[in-house]
This record gives C-alpha cells, structure tokens and sequence, in this order.
C-alpha cells in the first residue's frame, strides 16, 4: 500500500483531515499510527485500506496504490461489525470466508484457526449478542481474521479488551506480520506501540509529523513522562527496563 | 488523594446476584463503599463490572440482594429518580448523546434538575470543551464525545459518579483531563467508582480497588497496597502500573504507583546521557 501526496477531506469538511501524506506500507510488518484526537489517525487508516472515501464520501487527490483487494479492518466498536446474521460465534466468524466463496473445509479450518488465535473457542457456541465488549471484540477479530487479509488495518483494537486480552491481540499482530500480512494499527496506546510495532507514524493536524522506529518518535509513555518530569535528558525511555539503564548508580 | 466530607452519597451492594439468560454475571457479591471515595473496579471481560455498576442506576434489577445509594434502596426508586444522586458515564457515549450542539447536551441534565448553568460552564471548561460548546456532538471525533459525556454528567454534580472504562480511547491529554476532573471530585468528597482497566489510570485516581472475576470478588484491597505488589497482581492476571513498577525496579522510597510521586522519588538521580 502506498500514498503518494494524498489529501483527504471529508464531506461538508471545512479543511482536510489528510494532509499531503506520503507513505509506503511493507507485507510483513506492523506499522503503528498515533497522535492527539483530530490529527488524522483514524482517517489515514480509512484511506490506506481504501475505505475512504469509497464508504464515507469525500474528496481524496494525490495517489493512492493498495496492490491487494484481501483487506479488512477492525474497529474499536466492535458491535457495529456484527453481521447481524448469525446466532452464533462460529457462524459469525465463518461468515466471511463463506462470503468469499471458500469450499466448507476451508471456512470451517480459518474459522477454528481464529477461534483460536484470539483464545475465543470457549465462546464458539454462544450467542455473539449475549457477550461482553471485550469478548465480542475478540470475536471481531477473529472474524477478520478468518478472511486471511493480506492488509490488516486496527483502529484501537483494544479499547474493549481487559490487559490479558489486549496483551495477547498486539502480541498476534507481529505474528499475523511474520506469516505475510502488513499490519496498520491505529492506538493512543502508546506502551503498546513501543512493545510492538517494528515503525511508528506521529499524525499532527492531519500530515505525518514523524515516521520511524518507536524509540525515535515516541515521548509519551507514562515511563517516558518519568523520565522527562525527574530531568532526563532525551531521548526519554520508553519503558521500565530502558529507564533503569539510564540511572546512573 | 484525601477525601472531605461532602456532597457524596455511601454505596452498598449485600449479597447481590445477576443473571443474563441463565448466565449468572454476579453470584453474591457484597461492598460497602463509604462516601468520598473512589473505588476502581478491576476484572478481566465478562466479569461483572459493567453489570454491577449498573444496577446503582437501576437499569439493571438484582436476581437477590439489595443495593443501596445513601438512605435509598434502589429497587425503590426509578432511574430518573436515581440520576439526582447517581451521575453514570457509559463505556459508549453515544448511548447518552442526543443533543444539537455540546452545550445543549451538557445543559440537559442540569436544566432536568432544576440546576443553575453554573456546573455546565465548570464542566465544560475543565475537560477543555468550551471551543466544541457549539459544535454538534456527532462532528466530533469519538474520544471528544466522551468528554461530552462525562462533561453531561458532572455538569449534574451527583454525589455518586460511576464512570465504565473513562479512558478508553483518549489521548494522553484528554486522559489528564479526566483525571484532573476526579481528583477536584473526590476533593469535593463526591463518590467515584470507575470501572477501568487502564491501571495507570487507575493509580492516579484511586484510594481503592476491588477485582472482580468470573462474578465474585477476589480482591479488595487499597490502591498503593495492590498496585505495588507485583506477586499480588499477578495471579489476578495483572501487572503493575508503569510507576510501580519503575518504583520497584529501582527501590525508591515510598513504593509509588503515580507518574508524579515516581518522577518525585527520582529526584537527584544522575542520569546517563542522550543515547546512553
């Protein structure tokens, strides 16, 4: 996937929410997305995955590439992905490649493979509007999954998520990475990032601000706040075992 | 964080149980919450945190057991009678949104109970909504529309603030905004109890924390005694906020579990330098 100098705004939109944006996004990698409310993290995912403006409306100039039609996205809502169909977690995740015309005996290996990626074969046989928002979460995932995107795009995967849960999805995505997919995800969760994503995009007011390794464009994990609060000087830590190298004892 | 007495109301659950369908999401559940202060509810998904919360508003009824908002029973009130002492922010906020304009949805509450608009102007400006006050809910992004919702709620000033997973979505700026807002609350000796699993955020908000599991509780405990304990937390599938455990990592006085408290106890460390 790839921008070329792409500016986006939303219908009736004053001013753009994507501004001159240029990038290239790798199979095989994750890449994460970050910045303040505003700045154009949700709508970057919207347009790499070609979602905007083809589902929001809108006007988008510059250049857009994306060399695969095998994309999905994940919202943080997860109950807005239902498909509204199915009575239970196994039809819902079975759903999609039974869309894409697989033969059964493939729908039912991806569907159980994703049960089982995001630890949810215990739900299988319940009713997906008897669940709670972190647990449907996970099953909207695994609905994704079950499609085998060839680009994954995450907009705050884990808000519903408890920390085992959110802990074991972000773990997933190098995972997802290293078997082809380029992952994109989008998160204020900024330890995370640091713990996962191999390159981190900064958005600010709608442009890419910074793009590089997460050591090198984040500042704001609550270690990071630590270490610049008690005099650090930068680059701050990004997590606990990076500031304790820097103590001097 | 002390609490003064104040406008806040005690919370009681005795022996409460809930199902879904059969499922049962509560199986005996009993907390005494004294007025003023704030209690985090802990817990892996589907432990029974959203569904103990909401049956201080009555919209969800105990199976057994009895729940109680200072002198009042609950099951004897309805839930527009409950919301003048129970203010409750929904994990979604556009289950509560409505509103043309911000300042008219945060106004609603207020105007509902008879209040001046002098809580709305306070509200909206601690969470930084004064340049949106005009604006219409749904052409903000979703993380500002929770603050418009929690705005909506503290512009009412109920003694009994319960706020379902507050941070979530937030940047770090609106997340110090709502920890500021709870801090001036419990100042003010109002009752919180937020349901979270932002434990960083929990540190810096909470006296106390109980952890919910499978519809029990399985711990309760104060906020510094759990979150510094690394062997505690882990059994109940947790790790220590990140201030915790810098603090235990290096040994600093006073185990803290808050950035400010930690960044404090670093005081006067020599540091190794850039790129170090």
């Amino acid at each position: 996937m790839a921008l070329d100098a792409v500016t986006f705004a939303y219908p009736g939109a004053g001013t753009p929410a994507l501004l001159d944006v240029s990038l290239a996004i790798e199979a095989g990698t994750v890449t994460g997305v970050t910045g303040a409310v505003g700045a154009g993290t949700s709508t970057l995912l919207l347009v790499a995955g070609g979602f905007a403006p083809r589902l929001t409306g809108g006007a988008l100039s510059g250049r857009r590439d994306i060399a695969t039609n095998r994309i999905s996205i994940v919202f943080a809502t997860p109950w807005t992905q239902l498909t509204g169909l199915a009575t239970t977690v196994r039809a819902e995740v079975a759903f999609g490649p039974a869309s894409l015309g697989w033969p059964r005996g493939s729908v039912l290996a991806a569907c159980e493979a994703a049960l089982r990626d995001l630890g949810v074969e215990h739900l299988a046989d319940r009713d997906p509007g008897t669940l709670s928002g972190g647990e449907l979460q996970r099953v909207v995932v695994a609905s994704v999954l079950a499609m085998e995107p060839e680009l994954l795009v995450l907009d705050d995967p884990a808000a519903e998520l408890d920390p085992a849960g959110a802990d074991a999805l972000y773990a997933l995505l190098p995972e997802l990475a290293r078997r082809g997919t380029a992952v994109l995800v989008a998160t204020p969760d900024s330890e995370r990032l640091a713990r996962t994503a191999e390159r981190v995009l900064v958005m600010e007011g709608g442009r890419v601000a910074r793009d590089g390794p997460p050591a090198a464009v984040l500042d704001d994990t609550d270690v990071a706040r630590i270490a610049w609060a008690a005099g650090c000087p930068a680059p701050y830590p990004l997590d606990v075992a990076a500031l304790v190298a820097r103590v001097v004892r | 964080m002390s609490s003064a007495p104040g406008r806040g109301h005690a919370v009681r659950w005795e022996a409460v149980r809930f199902a879904y369908d059969g499922a049962e999401a509560l199986r005996g559940v009993s907390l005494d919450v004294p007025a003023g202060t704030t209690l985090a509810i802990l817990g892996p998904n589907g432990a029974g945190k959203t569904t103990l919360t909401r049956l201080l508003i009555g919209l969800l009824r105990p199976r057994a057991g009895r729940v109680s908002v200072g002198d009042w029973d609950v099951a004897a009130k309805r839930p527009d009678e409950l919301a003048a002492r129970v203010g409750y922010v929904f994990q979604h906020a556009d289950q509560q949104l409505f509103e043309r304009t911000v300042r008219r949805d945060v106004a609603f509450g207020p105007r509902r109970l008879g209040l001046g608009d002098g809580g709305v102007e306070r509200a909206l400006g601690e969470l930084e909504l004064l340049g949106a006050a005009e604006s219409h809910p749904y052409d903000l992004p979703a993380p500002a529309r929770k603050l418009v919702a929690l705005a909506g709620v503290l512009a009412m000033e109920p003694g009994v603030l319960v706020l379902d997973e507050p941070t979530a979505g937030l940047d770090r700026a609106g997340r110090d905004r709502v920890i500021a807002a709870l801090r001036r609350r419990s100042v003010e000796g109002v009752t919180v109890v937020v349901v979270s699993h932002d434990l960083a955020f929990v540190a810096e908000v909470a006296e106390r924390i109980v952890v919910l599991r499978e519809g029990v509780v399985v711990a309760d405990a104060p906020a510094g005694r759990l979150l510094g304990d690394a062997a505690a937390l882990a059994p109940l599938g947790l790790e220590p906020p990140p201030a915790a455990a810098v603090g235990a990592a290096l040994g600093l006085p006073g185990a803290p579990i808050r950035v400010g408290e930690c960044a404090a106890a670093l005081g006067g460390v020599r540091w190794r330098g850039a790129g170090a």
